[in-house]
């Protein structure tokens, strides 16, 4: 007993691989099928995150930055409208006094009386000029010019002394509420300029210092240049103002007095006829408290903003914004008057900053690239304009829009924004990360659950086709165990029942075949019996077959007793078939009465050939008693023949027609097939007897069937008898000979004397068969007239 | 009923008993069975019996004994109208029906 041939625990081709390859391929395709649109939908989802978070920053971040350039201009605006409110104030004492002359004249009297320090002024033989002493609440500084020759102010000029003095009840307290001043003062029309100034400072030796030979020209033209002309011809025409405003602001200049930049505001007094110029009540603020208001901006890191005039200069600027923009800065070099800072953002470094717009996208986002180090940063820049005021720098007072101006890198205001979406990024991979993890899990878990339960699964079929190979190599003992309880189990039961049943067979092959041998042998005995039996009846059956044959050869006409017949030539042929029928033909000659009979009995065998016998005998006997009438004639062999099939309980009978010839003519009678008559020219007749009897042994009588025809039939004519052998005989196309081919077979053979028609026709017959079965006897009869 | 061989099929529907085929049975012993089947449906007290031929190509001359005998035993059953239906196109049929109207005139021969 050989072994089984070992099989491979995991081969490629063994149906455990199969099983994992699909279940493994399902499993990845579903993973990955559903992984990558998870993670499709994941990246979508993220980047339209990304980009909904980057719009909404975007905007946030812009309206931020508008909104920061507006509230630094509405501070800016503030500042300004306090100092204008300042100075508004003052200006209106001032202005109110200037109206009602009696009682300023009352107040300064008052004035006077109360603190002669602040009208009484002391010559200054150094600088020329006169000046009142300490203690006061204002310096009041009398020129050279105004002073008369015992250098004592003159008596309008000590009117305007005195009557300004009322600027020390109000500026004080001006200064010291409000926004933060640096000074307020009074300055005189330009007959008599002098200058009252709160608080109190060495105002005259400042000037000198800053300033020299102011002391000896006129006070307007030599610091303000221009101013007091525009002032009389707002006077003359309201309109020409740059604003609606009188009040006058002058660019950033170095003050004399402190030595800071400042910026003035002036606002002219009028004459109580308000046809010129009474003086002007000022402010002066710092530029650092405008300035700080810029500087103090802070976006982002390095976001900072500047002040700018609308001309380019930029007024206020933090030192690294000032570098970021590339401004560079240079101090006033015009001759005349107060001298300022000169800082122009049309002479900065940075292109895009030397190209801006400042009367452009008021408060627009725009986006600009500075150089810093050799690369180009992209910033953001938002302008915005402050109030229009009159400005004064040189010349004419003009209208002035100052600007506010925010600058910060793109890459800080988008700071947030970029970590957002950096965030969405980083989580977007982290989602993938774990989603390959997953997918890489889920398939190693699949793989190791589907290889543990494919063993389970595979196991069952593995045990069997090493079972089954063992079974080929003849080990009829193998079993196989297979736990589960599927298919796969009742295969495993039923191939054990198998092996055991054929160990079982195997085992007892040789007792089977033994018992076999000994049945066949007891069936071979039965058989050799029954052939036995068989072949005594095939002998009986044959006898009887001989027997029928002889009788039914025995009885008819001899070849001598045909052609003893005078006037016509007959030839007969008879051939039995296989199985004997009954076919019947005769010729009776008797005293020159020729009778010619011809029937068909049926079925066959030994009955049909005795039925046949009996006619025959009956015949011979009726013709030889002389019976002469055709009717009468088939009337008692029909009764003969009944009354004998009625004894011998038979049932059969037979169709027979006879024919009775006497000089030239045929009386026909009984019922067969059609005779056949071919003519001396050709002519063929067919004669129906179907209406000249019935068949005979059917009935008792048949009388009333019965009839006669007379035939005509002479020399040269040609008479064929026959039964339905010869018209049924078959091919193997199952095609009858048929009444037409016998009829033409007659016609082509009817030349011959009545031997050669009868052997052409039989020739014919023979041909169609074809060597096919006879079912039926053949009988053919040719009379021919001599 | 149904009587079939290769060659042939007899079978009755009703009272009407229909032969259909090549019948060359050697003897009344063979068509005995079919002599049986006829008998029952005239027993069946049907007032019509009608023989249905039209498809039988071949009747040899047993079977024909088979017609007649059949036809003969109708005349002692009056009550029954025995109807015949053949085709003339068919030799045997055109020859030999009108034989079973000789031997029972009531019987109704219908060829078509």
């Amino acid at each position: 007993m050989s072994s089984a041939p070992s099989r491979p625990l995991f081969g490629l081709r063994s149906f455990r691989a199969k099983f994992v390859l699909v279940v493994g391929a399902a499993v990845l395709f579903d993973l990955v099928l559903s992984g990558g649109l998870a993670l499709w939908n994941v990246q979508r989802l993220s980047r339209d995150a990304a980009l909904e978070v980057g719009q909404g920053l975007t905007t946030a971040t812009q309206d931020y930055l508008r909104s920061y350039a507006e509230a630094t201009v509405t501070e800016a605006n503030l500042l300004i409208d306090r100092v204008h409110a300042d100075v508004g104030v003052l200006s209106g004492v001032l202005q109110s006094q200037i109206d009602d002359p009696s009682r300023r004249d009352a107040v300064g009297r008052a004035l006077a009386q109360a603190g002669p320090t602040s009208t009484d002024v002391v010559y200054d033989a150094q600088g020329g000029w006169a000046q009142n002493l300490r203690p006061s609440p204002s310096v009041v500084s009398v020129w050279g010019y105004l002073l008369d020759g015992s250098h004592l102010p003159r008596s309008d000029v000590q009117k305007e002394i005195e009557d300004s003095a009322v600027l020390d009840l109000v500026a004080p307290s001006l200064l010291a509420s409000g926004a933060p001043k640096l000074q307020m003062y009074f300055i005189g029309p330009k007959e008599r300029p002098i200058f009252r100034t709160a608080p109190y400072t060495d105002q005259a030796q400042t000037f000198d210092r800053l300033y020299p030979g102011h002391n000896t020209s006129s006070f307007w033209t030599f610091f303000f240049p221009g101013i007091y002309e525009s002032w009389q011809d707002w006077i003359a025409d309201p309109a020409s103002r740059p604003t609606d405003s009188f009040l006058t602001q002058t660019a950033p200049y170095t003050d004399a007095i402190t030595g800071k930049l400042i910026v003035s505001f002036f606002q002219p007094l009028w004459t109580r006829d308000r046809t010129g110029i009474a003086g002007v009540a000022g402010t002066d603020i710092t530029l650092d408290q405008l300035a700080s208001i810029v500087e103090r901006v802070k976006i982002a890191q390095t976001g900072f903003g500047f002040l700018a005039m609308s001309n380019g200069n930029v007024v206020a600027i933090n030192p690294r914004g000032e570098g970021v923009i590339g401004l560079v800065s240079s101090k006033g070099s015009s001759g005349q008057g107060v001298t300022g800072v000169e800082r122009s953002l049309r002479t900065a470094m940075q292109p895009a900053i030397a190209s801006l717009r400042l009367d452009e996208n008021d408060g627009e986002i725009q986006h600009i690239t500075l150089e810093e180090h050799g690369e180009s940063v992209p910033y953001i820049i938002v302008l915005k304009r402050l109030q229009p005021t009159n400005l004064w720098t040189m010349g004419p007072i003009q209208r002035e829009t100052m600007s506010v101006g925010i600058v910060v890198p793109e890459r800080e205001i988008y700071a947030s924004l970029i970590t957002a979406q950096n965030g969405i990024l980083l989580a977007t991979n982290r989602i993938l990360l774990y989603q390959i993890g997953a997918i890489i899990l889920s398939l190693l878990l699949v793989f190791v659950a589907v290889l543990s339960v494919s063993k389970r699964i595979t196991g069952g079929l593995s045990a069997l086709a090493d079972a089954a190979a063992r079974l080929q190599a003849k080990d009829y003992s193998v079993r196989v165990k297979v736990p589960t309880r599927d298919e796969v189990g009742e295969v495993g039961l039923a191939f054990n029942r198998m092996a055991a049943e054929m160990s079982f067979h195997t085992e007892n092959l040789a007792r089977l075949v033994d018992e076999r041998t000994h049945e066949l042998e007891n069936a071979n005995q039965e058989i050799s019996g029954l052939n036995e039996k068989l072949r005594s009846e095939n002998l009986r059956l044959g006898a009887e077959l001989d027997i029928a044959r002889q009788i039914q050869m025995m009885v008819l006409p001899r070849p001598l007793e045909l052609e003893s017949v005078p006037e016509l030539d007959i030839a007969a042929y008879m051939r039995p078939a296989d199985e004997v029928g009954g076919d019947y033909y005769d010729v009776l000659e008797d005293d020159g009465r020729l009778k010619i009979g011809i029937g068909d009995v049926t079925g066959h065998g030994l009955q049909s050939g005795v039925l046949m016998l009996m006619v025959q005998s009956i015949a011979r006997a009726l013709q030889e008693a002389g019976e002469t009438d055709p009717r009468r004639f088939l009337d008692q062999l029909n009764r003969a023949i009944y009354k004998n099939l009625e004894r011998t309980n038979s049932d059969k009978h037979l169709s027979l027609a006879f024919l009775d010839y006497e000089n030239s003519n045929i009386t026909l009678s009984g019922q067969h097939e059609e005779i056949v008559i071919i003519r001396g020219d050709g002519a063929i007749e067919r004669i129906d007897t179907i209406d000249l009897g019935l068949p005979v042994g059917l009935e008792r009588d048949i009388t009333p069937f019965i009839a006669t025809r007379e035939i005509r039939f002479e020399s040269g004519d040609v008479i064929l008898l026959y039964t339905d052998g010869i018209t049924e005989a078959e091919n193997a196309r199952r095609i009858m000979f048929g009444i037409e081919r016998l009829c033409e077979s007659a016609f082509r053979h009817r030349l011959g004397n009545a031997e050669e028609i009868k052997a052409g026709i039989v020739a014919d017959v023979m041909a169609h068969i074809d060597g096919c079965k006879i079912h039926d006897d053949i009988t053919l009869v040719v009379v021919r007239h001599r | 009923m149904e009587i079939k061989t290769g060659d042939f099929r007899v079978w009755d529907e009703g009272s009407t008993i229909y032969f259909d085929g090549i019948m060359r049975l050697s003897g009344s012993e063979a068509y005995a069975p079919i002599l049986d089947l006829m008998m029952n449906v005239l027993a069946s007290g049907a007032s019509t019996v009608t023989l249905n031929l039209t498809d039988l190509e071949f009747l040899n001359s047993s079977g024909i004994n088979l017609l007649a005998k059949f036809t003969i035993e109708t005349r002692r059953h009056p009550e029954v109208q025995l109807v015949v239906r053949g085709a003339q196109s068919v030799p045997w049929q055109s020859k030999s029906l009108r034989n079973l109207q000789k031997l029972h005139p009531s019987v109704t021969l219908l060829v078509d």
